[in-house]
């Protein structure tokens, strides 16, 4: 397994955090043009997402990047993760692997 | 019920330093005003109409305060009180050992000053000769520093009587602007108030009977339009003058009520008060007020998701499209023996999936009955607060609060009708419960109830020895054992195992008759396994074919092709390091002489990875509490 490169999960209060660092999240995809996605995060803040977008999206994008500000992401890698996800399920996720099991994620 | 103050009473007091609790003084009855917590006592100032003064309850009346027996702007008789120096200064407070309260808030502070300055002043002067303060061997008048004495005119008592109730409080209340509360806003404390609130709910009526005597009662859930709710009570002659007028869904003013903390057990409402009306509190209807009041506010849970809260005490909300309403039937209810009508309706959402929903007593007959008549037309109801049971699964039963709303105007009813009308009429649905379990009757059970891990079972050799006991577990298929003997021939009419006949076909000795043609069924043992154990569990047809993926039937004919690529082999192996949830049953069996633990798959259901992880997330909390 690869650690040298962690990617924290956030959602989007937990972004701030991490700006200038690398992390993933998962977001509603709200609207996409040719360099940026906007997307919702877990806990309803907006985010913008830049870089190269996949072609097509689907309603869940999950992406891992550089945080640039408290809700922006540069993205190098962009995974559609289809039309059903729980959210909530990965807002607590985040918050816990911020949390009391930090620990546990690198 | 007094509605005024003793006028004068506590200048009378001030004015001589050697008043004190003697028995032959009067009762002197006092506005409270200005109530505030300091630690665990309360202070507040004592008014008489005209003089005010600090006072202070001891803490041993605190509970009266809190309970809002005693309220602000309330009137009480003071019957044990001390009058005590303020120490850095020159002026005096009382300290309250004892007293009832009079009445429950006014609107306002009582103000005879100004009040008998517009009526020239006479009135309040007979007040004062006619008070029993009066009536207290010291001079009065010393202490009375704003009447000269001068102006008395003879009033009879009656007259006197009907000028204060009808002069003093209530004239008060009529000048004052009507300022709505916002319903948070409200507690004990606080004096007057005047609500703008909905019936979300209206309980009925009920006798009961106790050591102080017997009476009726009823509540009604109200919510005002920030959808703050509260449950307000009323006994006897209240619930009588109020049971008719207040009705469901209409808005009321409602003022001179009672608050008081909610007991926990029977909170019904999320709000730490709740109120008591009594025969003098106003409620008026609110019918020519433009105003937005929300409806009943829902939480509603997608029928796909109900396994999380069978057997829980949180009730839940409810949206479904009507599938199919009942007859009504008679229940005798287990602890009275009373019949009670009931009523069942199936109702559909946008999971693909049914449930039924039990309707008792009046909601059964009279909302019911309306379902049943227009069922063809597949409306849409939303339902609040019901209670989720495992009965063939799960089903769902209304309480006595419940509310059944009719095509409500909701976004949630507008989608859920658009998506039935377009594709979910046409969609073949499911039981939340019967994907579960084929039989209710051995179990009745949910995924998501009595959740054990393999090793709870595996380490507790005596389970099941008394009576079966019954779990739900998620697992991975380890192992199935190739050569075992797999299935049965079986009856195609009653599923009973049949022999094979000596000319030909099979004879099933339970229908007494002999059959071209049987049909194989599944009875398996398979291994399962998860990260604390493993265990072997005997599987019947339903249950092996849902873990297999094929009928015995299928299963027999790829093991009897044989061949290079063995079908067979292959069918087993997909099905091995698989995961399901099983629901399960744990017995005690003789087995040559010696007692063994024997599991039975029950039922068998794919993983809902989303409803699982809220299952461990629930864990996670229950576990950093
Ligand atoms: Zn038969």
């Amino acid at each position: 397994m690869d650690t040298s490169s962690p990617s924290a999960f956030v959602n989007g209060a937990l972004l701030r955090r991490y700006i200038g660092q690398k992390v993933r999240t998962v977001v509603q995809v709200i609207g996409s043009d040719m360099g940026s996605v906007v997307g919702k995060s877990t806990d309803d803040l907006q985010i913008f997402v830049k870089g190269s977008p996949p072609a097509s999206t689907t309603t869940y994008l999950e992406v891992i990047g550089i945080a640039e500000s408290e809700n922006s992401i540069r993205a190098e890698t962009w995974t559609n993760f289809g039309i059903s996800f729980d959210a909530l399920n990965y807002n607590e996720l985040c918050k816990l692997a911020n949390g009391e099991f930090k620990h546990l994620f690198i | 019920m007094q509605t005024s103050v003793t006028p004068d009473a506590i200048s009378a007091v001030l004015s001589n330093p050697s008043f004190d609790s003697s028995s032959d003084r009067p009762d002197i009855v006092v506005q409270v005003v200005d109530l505030k917590p300091i630690g665990n006592r309360y202070t507040f100032s004592a008014n008489d109409g005209k003089t005010k003064v600090k006072a202070m309850f001891t803490a041993s009346l605190t509970p009266e305060i809190i309970s809002g027996n005693i309220q602000n702007l309330g009137l009480i008789r003071l019957l044990d009180f001390t009058v005590n120096d303020i120490s850095s200064k020159s002026t005096k407070y009382f300290l309250v050992n004892k007293c009832e309260a009079v009445a429950p808030a006014l609107d306002s502070e009582i103000d005879l000053e100004s009040k008998s300055e517009e009526e020239g002043g006479e009135f309040k002067r007979q007040k004062l000769e006619h008070s029993p303060v009066n009536d207290v061997k010291t001079d009065v008048s010393t202490g009375i520093t704003l009447k000269p004495k001068q102006e008395f005119v003879a009033k009879s008592a009656s007259q006197i009587i009907s000028e204060q109730r009808g002069n003093a409080a209530p004239a008060a209340r009529m000048a004052m602007t009507r300022r709505v509360h916002p319903l948070v806003s409200l507690n004990p404390y606080q004096g007057s108030w005047t609500i703008k609130v909905r019936v979300t709910n209206k309980g009925p009526m009920r006798n009961y009977r106790n050591a102080r005597g017997e009476g009726c009662v009823f509540n009604v859930e109200l919510t005002d339009e920030e959808g703050t709710q509260i449950q307000a009570t009323m006994f006897n002659d209240a619930a009588r003058k109020f049971y008719d007028r207040f009705q469901l869904g209409k808005v009321y003013f409602i003022s001179r009520g009672s608050l008081k903390l909610a007991n926990k057990q029977f909170k019904t409402v999320q709000n730490d008060y709740e109120m008591t009306l009594n025969e003098n509190s106003e409620v008026e209807e609110a019918s020519n007020e433009e105003m937005f009041v929300p409806e009943t506010k829902f939480n509603f849970v997608p029928i796909e998701e109900l396994g999380l809260y069978v057997n829980q005490k949180e009730l839940i909300d409810l949206i479904g499209v009507v599938q199919s309403v009942s007859p009504t039937i008679s229940i005798r209810r287990r602890t009275d023996n009373e019949m009670i009508p009931k009523r069942d309706i199936t109702l559909a959402d946008e999971s693909k999936k049914t449930v039924v929903v039990s309707l008792w007593n009046d909601l059964a007959t009279g909302i019911g009955q309306e379902l049943l008549d227009m069922a063809d037309k597949s409306p849409v109801i939303a339902i609040k607060s019901l209670k989720v049971g495992d009965f063939q699964g799960v089903s769902l039963s209304t309480i006595s609060r419940s509310n059944v709303v009719i095509n409500p105007e909701s976004p949630e009813a507008k989608k859920l009708k658009s998506w039935y009308d377009s594709e979910g009429k046409e969609t073949s649905m499911s039981s939340i419960g019967s994907g579960m379990s084929p039989s209710a009757k051995n179990g009745a059970w949910s995924m998501y109830t009595d959740r054990v891990l393999l090793s709870h079972i595996t380490s507790n050799p005596s389970l099941g020895e008394e009576k079966p006991a019954f779990f739900s577990t998620r697992g991975y298929i380890s192992f199935i054992k190739p050569d075992q003997t797999m299935w049965y021939q079986a009856c195609k009419t009653c599923n009973k195992k049949v022999t094979e006949a000596i000319d030909a076909g099979y004879w099933c000795e339970g229908c007494q008759k002999k059959d071209e043609e049987c049909s194989l069924r599944y009875i398996m043992v398979v291994k399962v396994s998860d990260s604390t154990g493993e265990a072997w569990f005997s599987s019947f047809n339903d249950e092996a074919e849902k873990i297999i993926g094929c009928s015995a039937d299928e299963l027999n004919k790829l093991r009897s092709e044989g061949g290079e690529v063995n079908e067979f082999q292959t069918k087993l192996k997909e099905a091995t390091w698989s995961s399901h949830i099983f629901r399960i049953s744990v017995t005690q069996n003789e087995y040559n002489g010696e007692k063994r633990q024997r599991v039975t798959v029950k039922g068998v259901a794919p993983v809902d990875f989303a409803a699982e992880t809220r299952l461990l997330l629930q864990d996670i909390s229950k576990k950093s509490k």
